[in-house]
């Protein structure tokens, strides 16, 4: 049997659903409140939920078989691993040097192949941004220790 | 209400609301036209911007972009035949032939009028039925809370797009999201796993930009990116006379009626109103022939039906804190990172802010006319750019958005893994709309459920005795659950 993407995120989820509950479920360290009272009351009302339906979708899904949208290209996969290294880039590099950086990898990956409007492009919406939100709203993005200046 | 008037039409006309609903207004315009951003991305990447504005000129400017991008979204959809919003899917029907034999100025004239009256009337709606909802909701105790919100939770997941299993599972796992956090009676940390910065909680913010507009990016980025437009000549607006009004008049009213009625119901939003009144202004024209070769009547019954939404949204958002749809989510969002509580309280509270935001409102859709024909000529060639530009500014302003809300790197973490996991949900069918509007109402449903309990002794059988409000809505919870269940059911019976 062909397992799709599909059924895969169900998984996933179920997956997900059940260790979120085993944890709520399995608690001991909260403080020992009855019904309402308890902190985990609601959640373990949503995750008993969460199972449930989880495992009707998943059940639901295999019965589809491989229908559905194929994995995603790696374009997509790519640009997800920049949006991840830039987000933890931007406290240590600052938003500026940052966003170039992004800019520079992510513009070739979304197709783009001219270079000097990569290069200006990549330089000209980061300084825009700083130079908005810096100085004409004195909201400051988070600084770079090389071009402080900005 | 009344006796406020003055005080919120001086916030409204003083220099700084006259700036924030001009520029907002033209802005929301520019922005709808382009292609992927949509109104719920519009609302959220001009959120930074409002941070250090006070509440009423925020409101506005977050008001004015909504409003705006609903009718931008045809701007795109007459002249290149992509509509900007999903609002606007309709408008292409009959506007991109329009454009296609020479006629785009008078095409958008036709749905700039509509949208204009569409938006008007919607904002007569919100004026009208706010109050009054919000006054009888004052007698609501934490059970009949709980059932009014497990009612909007329910409406929102059976009419939205796919599956009813797939929204469900997405409004519950907005619900667990919420949970995530300090506890709001005992204030013990659940779901932390030893991370202090989830103690705060997940930032509603953070989740909304990175489910809406970063995984946005991600799906476009995983289809076949659009090159530069090919734009058809455009000249600007052109009104169509009053003369040519004539015999539409009546298909008009009737798509600002399906507009407005549809607007007010939780969930269903302005793509299903255009469509609904599109289908039936094609059943009643007596031009019906014409439909989909440049019809003017299609046009009509798509854009004044989208815009006339826009104000009935708001309804259930500003009177009972529930929001219709992700647009007005955010909007709730918004509302709360200002200090301002939606919901019964909120009339009576701050008269002034909510006759501001009124009368803003009914302003904003009177500036769609002018704005509108100013803006759209010089929003056209902004459809040449290419997608790729927009993504990666995409990314960069959803950065900013989020480091703005708390200045907290963590929640830069948290956008970036919400728009990955939103992108992976989005692609098998998962609406997000149930997983932002879960997130918003978890909080409030999980007080009001525990607080109901703690009155009635722990019994919830107690809930529907002696509470006729509450048993009410609940059965009408149930009956939405049931009805596409039943339709299923009849359909393969």
């Amino acid at each position: 049997m062909v397992v799709s993407e599909r059924a895969l995120v169900a998984l996933v989820l179920l997956l997900g659903g059940a260790g979120l509950a085993y944890t709520a479920y399995g608690s001991g360290g909260f403080a020992d409140l009855g019904g309402a009272f308890s902190p985990m009351f609601f959640p373990r009302i949503v995750l008993a939920v969460w199972l449930a339906l989880a495992l009707v979708n998943l059940v639901l899904d295999l019965r589809q078989g491989a229908e559905g949208p194929t994995l995603p290209p790696l374009r997509a996969g790519l640009i997800a691993v920049a949006v991840l290294a830039y987000v933890q880039l931007l406290i240590p590099l600052g938003f500026f040097l940052a966003s170039v950086a992004f800019a520079v990898v992510a513009l070739p990956l979304l197709g783009v192949r001219n270079i000097p409007m990569i290069a200006a492009l990549a330089l000209a919406v980061p300084g825009a941004l700083v130079a908005l939100f810096n100085h004409t709203l004195a909201m400051p993005l988070p600084t770079s220790p090389f071009v402080w200046w900005l | 209400m009344l006796d406020t008037l003055p005080q919120s039409l001086a916030l409204i006309f003083g220099l700084e609301g006259l700036m924030v609903l001009l520029f907002g207004t033209a802005l929301g315009i520019v922005l709808g036209a382009l292609p992927g951003i949509g109104s719920t991305v519009a609302v959220a990447i001009v959120l930074p911007f409002t941070l250090g504005m006070g509440q009423a000129p925020a409101i506005l400017l977050l008001l004015a972009i909504y409003a705006g991008s609903v009718y931008g979204g045809s701007i795109s959809a007459i002249l290149i035949n992509t509509p900007g919003t999903p609002q606007s899917a309709a408008t292409c029907l009959d506007g991109f032939p329009m454009a296609k034999r020479g006629e785009a100025g008078l095409a958008l004239g036709w749905a700039t009028s509509a949208s204009v009256i569409g938006g008007l009337c919607s904002a007569v709606v919100l004026i009208l039925a706010a109050p009054q909802l919000a006054a009888f909701a004052l007698n609501f105790g934490p059970i009949e809370t709980f059932a009014l919100i497990l009612l909007g939770l329910t409406c929102i997941v059976s009419v939205s797009e796919g599956s009813l299993l797939k929204g469900l599972l997405a409004g519950v796992l907005g619900l667990f999201l919420a949970t995530v956090g300090g506890d709001p009676i005992t204030g013990e940390a659940r779901f932390t796993f030893g991370q202090f910065q989830l103690i705060a909680g997940f930032n509603l913010l953070a989740v909304v930009i990175g489910v809406f507009a970063l995984s946005e990016v991600l799906i476009r980025a995983a289809s076949t990116l659009d090159q530069a437009a090919g734009v058809n000549a455009f000249r600007g607006i052109v009104l169509p006379s009053w003369s040519a009004w004539r015999g539409r008049l009546g298909g008009l009213a009737k798509s600002v009626l399906i507009g407005n009625g549809i607007g007010v119901l939780p969930g269903t939003g302005a793509a299903t109103a255009a469509f609904i009144s599109y289908a039936e202004a094609r059943r009643a024209s007596p031009r019906r022939e014409n439909f989909g070769r440049g019809e003017p009547d299609g046009l009509i019954a798509s854009e004044a039906a989208n815009n006339a939404v826009t104000g009935g949204a708001l309804v259930p958002t500003m009177a009972l804190g529930i929001p219709g749809d992700a647009i007005t989510a955010v909007m709730l969002a918004t509302l709360t990172l200002h200090g301002i509580t939606p919901g019964v309280r909120l009339m009576s509270d701050q008269p002034v802010l909510m006759g501001a935001i009124f009368a803003g409102f009914f302003l904003i859709n009177l500036m769609l006319l002018p704005l509108g024909m100013a803006v759209s000529r010089l929003a056209a060639p902004l459809l040449r750019l290419r997608e790729a530009y927009m993504l990666v500014t995409i990314t960069l302003l959803c950065a900013v958005g989020v480091y703005f809300v708390r200045g907290n790197p963590f929640d830069l973490l948290v956008m970036a893994l919400a728009g990955i996991g939103g992108f992976l949900l989005r692609r098998q069918g998962y609406p997000m709309a149930p997983l932002v509007i879960g997130m918003v109402l978890g909080p409030t449903l999980e007080i009001s459920l525990r607080q109901g309990l703690i009155l009635t002794d722990g019994s919830f059988a107690a809930f529907f005795s002696g509470h006729p409000i509450a048993l009410g809505l609940s059965l009408a919870a149930l009956a939405m659950l049931a009805l596409p269940l039943y339709r299923a059911w009849r359909r393969s019976a």
